[in-house]
């Protein structure tokens, strides 16, 4: 809008928008009208066509003749519940007792939350394979206990995807809430302590309360990632657990039916906008759009959404308030933590069982290794491919989380700032690219890279991750600026700074926690990103998640481990120098 | 998709190269004479370069740039010939995605007839496309788990009160349903035109009793390697991996169903000619037997095998026995039946 104004409309418009601070949206909105909204929309288009061009609505009469689709569409949306309601319950807990952490503590706390970050996707589920498995870590511990007689089977159902999907999930859960609980005055919960509320009351009517943005926040980057799952429901899950971005992809690769494809995107797509809006209506997510106004609470769907926490909050409480009453004061305040442990050390698993078996003599990913050695890390060091792909990834992370962060931020502090109408409207865009199916996104991408010649560069690797990136760097940098107080930068302003001066050195430097967190998922986002990098990439620019995929589609070896475990160390050492440049801070 | 091949303007060019120079990461351009081919990257780049890119090189001049393709290559193939960007100029597909792009007119004409080698087995060649190895979709079994010898066909396979034991199959209709019809007792060479519905019944029958339904190849190879199943419908080469590994596992050839993976030209490709010439190149007996060393897939050009030792051909699909137990998968039956029967095996899954 701000470059309608610019290419001359009238003075007065032209005026109202230079004052607005709608501008800052402009540099993210031109990125994605270019880069997502172009390449989305007309591969959309292709629903609506028949093989040969023409207008045909055969798709959609296909894909309603069956229920099958519809089917798959009902798992993929009680998958994403699932894992989002699970990553809610266990993420909660956990962030508010990341608060109550000293600062010291909090950030090696923080690095063990955000351990499966570092740990790719497949590896994951690999890791998962070989701790659940018949053979598997888990039962054999059981069976040497013996605590059952026969092996438990863990895998290959829903329980299994679950596993795989909410530790992959929670991580992402935790770090969006956590900059809005940072936020929270503490000392409003010693003033409700002071009128009366007791520990529990507090937590639920003050802290919660203000918690909300950030959960409601949470629960919808949690539920739009996990609807475009589908490698770890197709290895941990059973028959039943067949997501519908499994079947997009089909369509797309295998049957070269992209009219069909097409449809089926469409079917997703415009289910994931239908939840976000009666996720909206129910529980305000435009409350983190800042100035946008709360939900009107005699709307019947705010109504129940407002009864559903509610009741929630009064279970949540009084469940609380009875583990507390019969612990009595001295063991309740040991609950939190020993809720919380189990949960890190189940988020740490994976990671903590794959790096002893990159140091296997084996051949095989086996846990306990037979033997040790340092085969596998001299095979991945020698060759050119892993490292120019370790080093590529590491540079195209980088380039994305500096563009992404740096647009995504921008376009938060517009609709924060700004709100009203255009700020619901920004709101939907920028959240849009989640609620496209990355192999929507990633095949767009492709037909219009191959126009631009960006095709197996680096370059078309950080646009594509970049536009991926956008929706988790705006909602965090948003849900930071829900808590945030203007009249800082009304001061300033008063004082005589402008808008620039205000915005770099008042307000930046206010959210930096939440801008460091936003960098940081955009930063992962590209690391571990592999459906555009298998499009983009064209096989010549080979990124980490590729050259892993491409390995571990024909041969399964240590190979996997011994990089995970070169990406940890890694990532532990940037890490570990970032806190102590802090602490010397 | 238009058919329109729009180039990008000038100034689009410049504003894009010079974006990417800004930050370093153009990609340098292609200089002297050399080829870009892809193959299936894995543990098949060292195996065809050793056979293929290396002698090649050596003989012609002519450089090989290897590049690892994705395991379902057609829609990139497709977009790459439509908008005219030609990422590389030679890849290799399976009969299955050959026939789907040549029907969609998106493959070049090899010209290999004038070269063409006699040893290639039948299929082994069309116009548009040479066969280079061939692999099977076959039985294997923990010898572990049945001591006494395991299951010896898909009928076994179906039997679970004689052969108990944890299963696998393939999450896909394609020879799944073969599998189904052969464990009915169709045999092989009957097998196409698919009986259907007799196939989803005897599919009914084994269904309570299987217990994993796999996606990938790798994951198969695990399945069979920790013992996490007794029983398993998959690819040789992923089997073998399990057995070289040290896993106590078996490979029944009998009844088993292969495939052919080859060599195709992407339509309007600027290297037409030192293409060509690498597809030709590759056809030779002695060039295909060299793969067979690290990888375990068959050579097409059985004249290969006079130079493969006998321990090694027992484990090819086209050594002359094993070649014997096996069927060719039938592409044409499934390129038109294929949509509608996956739709139809999905929903079964589902049921």
């Amino acid at each position: 809008m701000t470059v309608l104004a610019a290419t001359g409309a009238g003075r007065g418009l032209r005026r109202r928008l230079s004052r607005t601070p709608l501008w800052g949206a402009a540099p993210g909105v031109a990125f994605l009208a270019v880069f997502f909204l172009f390449p989305v929309l007309r591969l959309l288009l292709l629903s609506v066509q028949d093989a040969d061009g023409g207008f045909s609505l055969g798709a959609y009469a296909r894909a309603f003749s069956t229920t099958v689709y519809l089917h798959v569409l009902a798992i993929t949306f009680a998958i994403a519940a699932e894992t989002t309601l699970i990553s809610l319950l266990a993420g909660l807990p956990l962030a508010y007792w990341l608060t109550h952490l000293p600062p010291r503590r909090r950030g090696p706390v923080l690095l063990l939350v955000m351990l499966p970050f570092w740990t790719s996707a497949l590896v994951k589920t690999f890791a998962w394979l070989i701790i659940l498995g018949r053979n598997g870590v888990l039962n054999r511990l059981l069976l040497a206990a013996g605590l059952i007689d026969h092996p438990l089977g863990l895998l290959h159902g829903r329980g299994g995807v679950m596993v795989g999907m909410v530790q992959a999930m929670l991580p992402l859960a935790v770090l969006t809430m956590l900059p809005v609980m940072l936020a929270i005055d503490r000392r409003l919960n010693d003033a409700a302590r002071t009128l009366g509320a007791s520990s529990v009351q507090a937590f639920w009517r003050v802290f919660f309360h203000l918690a909300l943005p950030g959960l409601a926040a949470a629960g919808l980057l949690v539920f739009i990632s996990a609807l475009g799952y589908f490698i770890t429901p197709a290895l941990l899950g059973g028959p039943h657990d067949t997501m519908l971005a499994q079947l997009i992809i089909t369509e797309v690769q295998e049957m070269m039916d992209w009219n069909f494809g097409g449809a089926l995107a469409v079917l997703m797509v415009a289910a994931a906008l239908l939840t976000c809006w009666l996720y909206e209506r129910a529980f305000g997510i435009a409350s983190v759009a800042g100035g946008a106004a709360l939900p009107d609470p005699r709307r019947p769907l705010r109504r129940l959404g407002l009864v559903l926490l509610g009741v929630t909050a009064d279970a949540l409480s009084a469940a609380g308030g009875g583990i507390a009453a019969r612990l009595g004061p001295r063991l309740s305040g040991w609950a939190l933590p020993a809720f919380c442990l189990p949960v890190l050390a189940f988020l740490s698993v994976p990671t903590m069982v794959m790096l002893p078996m990159g140091f296997t003599s084996s051949s095989f990913l086996d846990f306990p290794p037979p033997g040790f050695g340092l085969s596998w890390f001299r095979m991945v060091l020698a060759s050119p491919l892993w490292r120019d792909a370790l080093l590529r990834s590491l540079a195209v992370a980088a380039a994305t989380g500096i563009v992404a962060t740096v647009t995504g931020a921008l376009a938060a502090y517009a609709v924060a700032r700004q709100g009203g109408r255009w700020g619901g409207a920004l709101f939907a865009l920028f959240l849009a690219p989640l609620a496209i199916p990355r192999i929507v996104v990633a095949f767009g991408l492709f037909t219009l890279f191959a126009r631009l010649h960006l095709v197996g560069t680096s370059a078309g690797l950080a646009i594509g991750h970049a536009v991926l990136a956008l929706p988790m760097v705006f909602v965090t940098v948003l849900a930071t600026f829900k808590g945030y107080d203007w009249h800082l930068d009304q001061a300033a302003a008063t004082l005589g700074a402008d808008r620039r001066r205000v915005l770099v050195l008042i307000t930046a430097p206010l959210v930096r926690s939440g801008l460091a967190a936003a960098f940081l998922f955009a930063f992962i986002t590209s690391f571990d990103e592999l459906t555009v990098a298998i499009f983009v990439s064209g096989g010549i620019v080979t990124t980490l998640p590729r050259q892993m995929w491409d390995d571990m589609i024909l041969q399964l070896n240590p190979t996997l481990a011994a990089v995970s475990a070169i990406v940890f160390v890694i990532v532990a050492a940037a890490l570990l120098v970032a806190e102590l440049l802090r602490r010397a801070e | 998709m238009t058919n329109r091949q729009q180039q990008p303007s000038r100034r689009q060019m410049l504003a894009v190269g010079g974006a990417a120079a800004l930050i370093g990461m153009v990609r340098p351009a292609r200089a002297g004479r050399q080829l870009t081919v892809a193959d299936p990257g894995g543990p098949y780049s060292p195996g065809y370069r050793k056979a293929f890119y290396d002698p090649f090189e050596q003989e012609t001049g002519i450089r090989i740039v290897d590049v690892a393709r994705e395991a379902y290559p057609t829609a990139q193939f497709k977009a790459m010939v439509q908008t005219g960007s030609y990422i590389w100029d030679v890849c290799t597909l399976t009969n299955f995605d050959r026939d789907i792009l040549a029907a969609q007119e998106l493959l070049a004409p090899i010209d290999l007839a004038a070269t063409g080698d006699p040893g290639l087995m039948p299929g082994g060649v069309t116009p548009l496309w040479l066969g280079v190895d061939v692999y099977a979709t076959v039985l294997a079994y923990r010898t572990d788990h049945f001591p006494a010898g395991g299951p010896q066909s898909w009928a076994d396979v179906w039997d679970v009160a004689r052969f108990p034991g944890r299963r696998a199959l393939h999450k896909s209709p394609i020879d799944t349903l073969e599998q189904a019809l052969m464990a009915d007792g169709v045999p092989a060479p009957q097998l196409y035109p698919l009986d259907v519905d007799r196939a989803f019944r005897s599919l009914d029958r084994i269904k309570p009793h299987v217990d994993v339904w796999w996606t990938g190849g790798a994951q198969s190879t695990q399945l069979l390697q920790s013992g996490e199943v007794d029983l398993c419908a998959m690819w040789n080469a992923r089997a073998q991996a399990a057995i070289d590994g040290g896993a106590p596992a078996r490979i029944v050839w009998h009844q088993g169903l292969y495939d052919i993976e080859g060599w195709a030209i992407p339509k309007g490709c600027p290297h037409i000619d030192m293409a060509r010439q690498f597809v030709a190149f590759c056809a030779a007996a002695k060039r295909q037997a060299r793969f067979t060393g690290k990888l375990s897939y068959g050579p097409t050009n059985l004249r290969a095998y006079a130079d493969i030792p006998p321990a090694r051909a027992a484990i090819l699909p086209t050594a002359p026995a094993n070649l014997a137990e096996m069927a060719g998968a039938n592409g044409d039956w499934w390129r038109t039946h294929r949509a509608a029967v996956t739709e139809r095996f999905n929903s079964w899954l589902l049921g």
